[in-house]
């Protein structure tokens, strides 16, 4: 029980509310509001060590059930509702908590946080305080999400980071295009967490036997879960055909409406549409705070409730479904990520592209594709964060910045971004020695024992995103032999502030970090990966018999 | 019976009274008002006493009325509504008519619970009547014009056809059984074949007009039209609650399976296209009343799906209940938020109208914010916990059938689309408009109209076993 949890939720949001309510024009909430955000980063640094600090024996390790390391899970924090499932009145406990795969999200959120909120306060100019205020109870929302233990508050946080989402992308983005970006993000968003709400709801019910009343806690859940797949895989040994299928009927439907709301969330190929627009109509800040961590809210929605709440149903209709999806995205964003010449379009794309290496490692369903997935998760949270702050720098000095434009040498008047901007495009490129590399690589290693073709696609796709990465450089910091003018006396003609270049450079050590010491990081959240692995052996065995799937690589 | 008795008998002796009340060039209009609105409030108030103090009696009895689970529930449900009712009419009641107004809406009030405690078709049709027959007085008196008058003549027109279904309904299940008491009606139905499910679907469907069910709901955009802000809000909900709580009382419990295999699908069918139009034609609106009528319809859409969980013991009627107090508080108080801006000069017939109102009347857009989010069904209001129920009762059900899975699906995409319509009506409150003309005329009493149901609409989310 620690009450750093409750804290980490809710500070940015009561600071956030107080500053949206008594903000006024906003610039004497500055110091605040970025204090507010350090604190979190810091907050979260903390919860990083006492999760790291309680690493659970071996023993623990053969039970098959997601464990919060750390938990808060005191007992008025139930929900109540006025109706009863099979006789049992309906009474919730709500929990919240965190293992290493949480921790890491909750740092990646504490990081970009803090550097959006720092990059706000030197580029916002109309409204700061609301928008200020209105990135601290983002903050607060995913961390909620990241940190809760439950099926019913993980929605909750999941659905509300919504508002003040759509109110960032509507209020300050581009003048025209926002507004039908925001309700096209608003109505993509519902049509995938609506119908998800009602897999939940399945998930909770059946969850209710006779002596039993229905519970939400994922601890709970995923031991049911457990249990009812191997009970049904020894009945179909043991000759009962319609075991598996009956289990089936009762998983199927709720397993598709889950990966239809996490996937749209992480802008899966064909549901991917709403990504492009809101990237390019919303401010390049909040932008970097979508990109990075909301649309990482459905990776972590998988690991968390689709594979262990059911491994079965995923293992037979989801995984290679969802596995080609990802191979496919990865070509398909990198190829139009390579026709567009708008850096916003480009990066959208490109975002999409790596997102694939995601799902690819997520549908593996075994430790080392999993470890690539939540490691990726974060660095691709750092990364894509990093390049649309440079652009939102670059816009910000020099308009809107498009690939075909001449006269573009940004690397001699602006070389403190520039290194920057290779920095992160290499990284992004998956160069060894840098983080991306790391996660890419882990996720194929996982996928190569499930499914060989998508990883041969995969590959392809790593050669284009070099390609489309050193275009960008290309184009937009050598673009021409003399040095480039900017195109607006009035605006920043100088190179990065302190202020500017300090979060960046810090969040580049991050990448270079994990790039060279990759196993620090995988420590964190390797016993909670193989946790969830186990849940789901069964299913994945049963499904894959030539496949092991715990083999481990280090 | 005491609160129902107070609210009606205390509404007719308002309605004498306005034979007493002053009229002419010299009266004080002010003074009727606040006279007229807060002898209305004190009779809520004391129906609310003695509704709270009242002794239930362990064995209910077999009589006219049964004070059971429905009832009380119906009775909170009528005062809550009534209360922001009489605060929303406090400045808007037409002032040539206050005495028949306020009766009037006190009679109406006060039949949601003579509804919800019937136990006999004769008293529960007497019920629903008594919310009828004020509605054509109220309808009449608010709005004098030519679309005030065509409200008021569609709405009696259909509402007498309607309860011709409901007493043909009525009649032949009294044929079947030979006494009018629910009880022995209902303990009579584990026999029942065709022809009661036949006689039910007739009641089912003098119910849906008071609903504003698909196919019955065809007044109900041009009577919002055509009235005053306050009359729709009342228009919107009582007859509503009414409605459920007669389908309730009738058929709640007791249907045996072959009932059930002909009723549910009906239901069904009336449950989608319900929802299926209400949300359609409203995303084609700009017209903010109708938009408003017809998502009125699409949330009985919802509740109609609630009841089919229910008819088959999967869902609980405070499911519909829960849903309702929640309905009542999201869309009275974004009534009473579009009254205060009427009243304040500004106009709210068309959608864009609102544009820019969050910087021209502040208060009443977060009021209207609050509400908005609500119907959409996010969290941190009660609207989530109203859809979440309904999805819940349907998803208990479907552990039985597919189809019912299919209806909460379709249900979660006909959410979505009611998403973009209030969205679209979101956006325009905060919409930057080049001129500011703030709106300064406060009027206290519809302030605290949605101050309330805000203040409900979220604390509901926080705890809601007390919705």
């Amino acid at each position: 029980m620690t009450l750093l949890i409750p804290i980490l939720i809710l500070l940015p949001l009561f600071i956030g509310i107080g500053i949206f309510i008594f903000g006024g024009k906003g610039e004497s909430m500055v110091g605040l509001a970025l204090g507010a955000s350090a604190l979190v980063l810091g907050l979260s640094i903390l919860l990083l060590f006492q999760v790291l600090g309680a690493t659970d024996g071996e023993n623990a390790l053969k039970e098959a059930t997601i464990h919060a390391r750390v938990s808060f899970a005191p007992d008025w924090l139930q929900i109540r509702l006025p109706v009863s499932v099979g006789g049992h009145e309906v009474q919730w406990q709500l929990q919240f908590g965190s293992d290493g795969i949480g921790a890491l999200m909750v740092l990646l959120t504490g990081i970009v946080g803090f550097a959006t909120m720092v990059m706000a306060t030197i580029q916002i100019k109309e409204r700061l305080a609301s928008y200020l205020a209105l990135l601290l109870i983002t903050q607060s929302m995913l961390l909620g999400v990241f940190l809760s233990m439950d099926l019913l508050s993980f929605y909750l946080f999941f659905e509300a980071v919504l508002l003040p989402l759509i109110l960032l992308i509507n209020g300050w983005g581009n003048q025209k295009e926002s507004q039908q970006a925001s309700r096209k993000f608003l109505l993509y968003t519902l049509v995938g967490s609506v119908p998800m709400v009602l897999g939940l709801i399945g998930i909770a019910l059946q969850s209710d036997t006779p002596d039993r009343a229905s519970t939400v806690s994922l601890e709970a859940l995923s031991a049911i879960a457990n249990e009812t797949q191997q009970a049904a895989i020894n009945a179909a040994a043991g000759g009962d055909k319609f075991a598996i299928p009956m289990l089936m009927e009762k998983e199927g439907w709720i397993v598709l409406l889950l990966l239809l709301g996490f996937g749209i969330k992480l802008a899966i190929l064909p549901l991917h549409t709403w990504l492009p627009t809101t990237y390019a109509a919303a401010h390049p800040n909040t932008t970097a705070l979508i990109a990075s961590v909301v649309a990482k809210l459905g990776v972590f929605g998988i690991i968390r409730i689709v594979i262990p709440l059911t491994p079965l149903a995923l293992s037979t209709t989801g995984q290679m479904l969802f596995g080609g999806l990802g191979a496919l995205a990865i070509v398909y964003g990198a190829m139009v990520a390579l026709s567009q010449s708008d850096l916003r379009k480009v990066l959208a794309y490109s975002s999409i592209s790596h997102v694939g290496f995601i799902t690819l490692g997520l549908m593996s369903m075994n430790s080392e594709g999993l470890s690539g997935a939540t490691i990726q998760m974060f660095n691709h949270g750092i990364i894509t964060c990093g390049m649309f702050l440079l652009l939102g720098m670059l816009e910000q000095r020099q308009g809107k910045v498009s690939l075909d434009a001449q006269d573009q040498g940004f690397a001699s008047l602006y070389p403190k971004l520039s290194v920057l901007l290779v920095f992160f495009t290499l990284a992004g490129a998956g160069l060894p020695g840098l983080n991306g590399f790391v996660g890419e690589l882990l996720a194929m290693t996982g996928m190569i024992r499930v499914s060989g073709i998508f990883v041969a696609i995969a590959v392809l796709g790593t050669v284009l995103g070099a390609w489309y990465g050193l275009r960008i450089v290309q184009r937009v910091l050598f673009g021409s032999s003399g040095p480039a003018k900017p195109r607006n006396a009035l605006l920043v003609s100088t190179d990065l502030s302190v202020r500017e270049f300090g979060p960046l450079l810090a969040m580049a050590f991050v990448c270079l970090y994990i790039g060279v010491r990759p196993q620090d990081s995988i420590q964190l959240f390797d016993q909670d990966v193989k946790r969830i692995v186990r849940i789901s052996e069964p299913s994945s065995k049963a499904i894959h018999p030539e496949i092991d799937t715990l083999a481990q690589t280090k | 019976m005491l609160p129902a008795l107070t609210l009606v008998l205390g509404g007719s002796v308002l309605m004498a009274a306005s034979l007493l009340l002053k009229t002419g060039a010299n009266r004080d209009v002010h003074g009727q008002r606040t006279y007229m609105a807060l002898i209305s409030l004190a009779l809520l108030v004391s129906a609310g006493l003695f509704g709270y103090f009242r002794v239930v009696p362990e064995e209910l009895g077999q009589g006219m009325f049964r004070f059971d689970d429905a009832a009380l529930a119906s009775e909170r449900l009528a005062l809550l509504g009534g209360l922001i009712l009489v605060l929303m009419s406090w400045s808007t009641a037409p002032s040539s008519h206050l005495g028949e107004y306020y009766g009037g809406l006190l009679i109406m009030i006060g039949a949601v619970p003579v509804v919800g405690a019937s136990n006999d078709l004769v008293s529960l049709f007497l019920g629903l009547e008594l919310i009828s027959i004020p509605t054509y007085v109220l309808l009449g008196i608010v709005k004098g014009d030519n679309a005030g008058a065509e409200a008021t003549i569609k709405y009696f027109l259909l509402s007498a056809f309607a309860s011709s279904f409901f007493l043909l309904g009525v009649s032949y299940l009294y044929g079947f059984v030979g006494s009018t008491n629910l009880q022995v009606i209902q303990s009579n139905f584990s026999g029942a074949g065709r022809l009661t499910s036949f006689a039910l679907v007739l009641v089912m469907c003098g119910l849906a007009f008071r609903v504003t069910a698909v196919p019955f709901h065809f007044y109900a955009p041009d009577v919002f039209d055509g009235t005053s802000l306050t009359m729709a809000g009342i228009m919107s909900y009582l007859p509503k609650v009414a409605g459920f709580v007669a389908l309730i009382r009738v058929m709640g419990t007791g249907l045996n399976s072959q009932t059930i295999e002909i009723v549910v699908p009906v239901l069904f069918v009336c449950s989608a296209l319900t929802m299926l139009v209400g949300n359609f034609f409203a995303s084609a609106q700009n017209n903010l009343r109708r938009l408003l009528a017809y998502s009125s319809v699409a949330h009985t859409g919802y509740l109609m799906l609630a009841m089919t969980a229910l008819l088959r013991d999967n869902a609980e009627p405070n499911v519909l209940y829960s849903y309702l107090a929640a309905y009542a508080a999201m869309t009275l108080g974004f009534f009473a938020c579009l009254g205060e801006i009427e009243a304040a000069g500004g106009k709210t017939q068309l959608i864009g109208d609102l544009s820019g109102m969050f910087y021209r009347r502040p208060a009443a857009s977060l009021g209207m914010t609050v509400c908005l989010i609500s119907m959409i069904g996010l969290p941190l209001t009660a609207g989530f916990w109203a859809k979440f129920l309904v999805f819940m009762g349907t998803i208990a059900a479907g552990t039985k059938d597919g189809l019912s899975i299919a209806m909460a699906i379709l249900m979660a995409f006909n959410a979505v689309i009611a998403a973009g319509y209030y969205w679209r009506v979101l956006s325009k409150l905060y919409e930057k408009s080049d001129e500011y003309l703030p709106l300064r005329v406060f009027r206290p009493s519809l302030f605290v109209a949605y101050t309330i149901c805000v203040v409900l609409t979220i604390v509901w989310f926080f705890v809601p076993a007390v919705m």
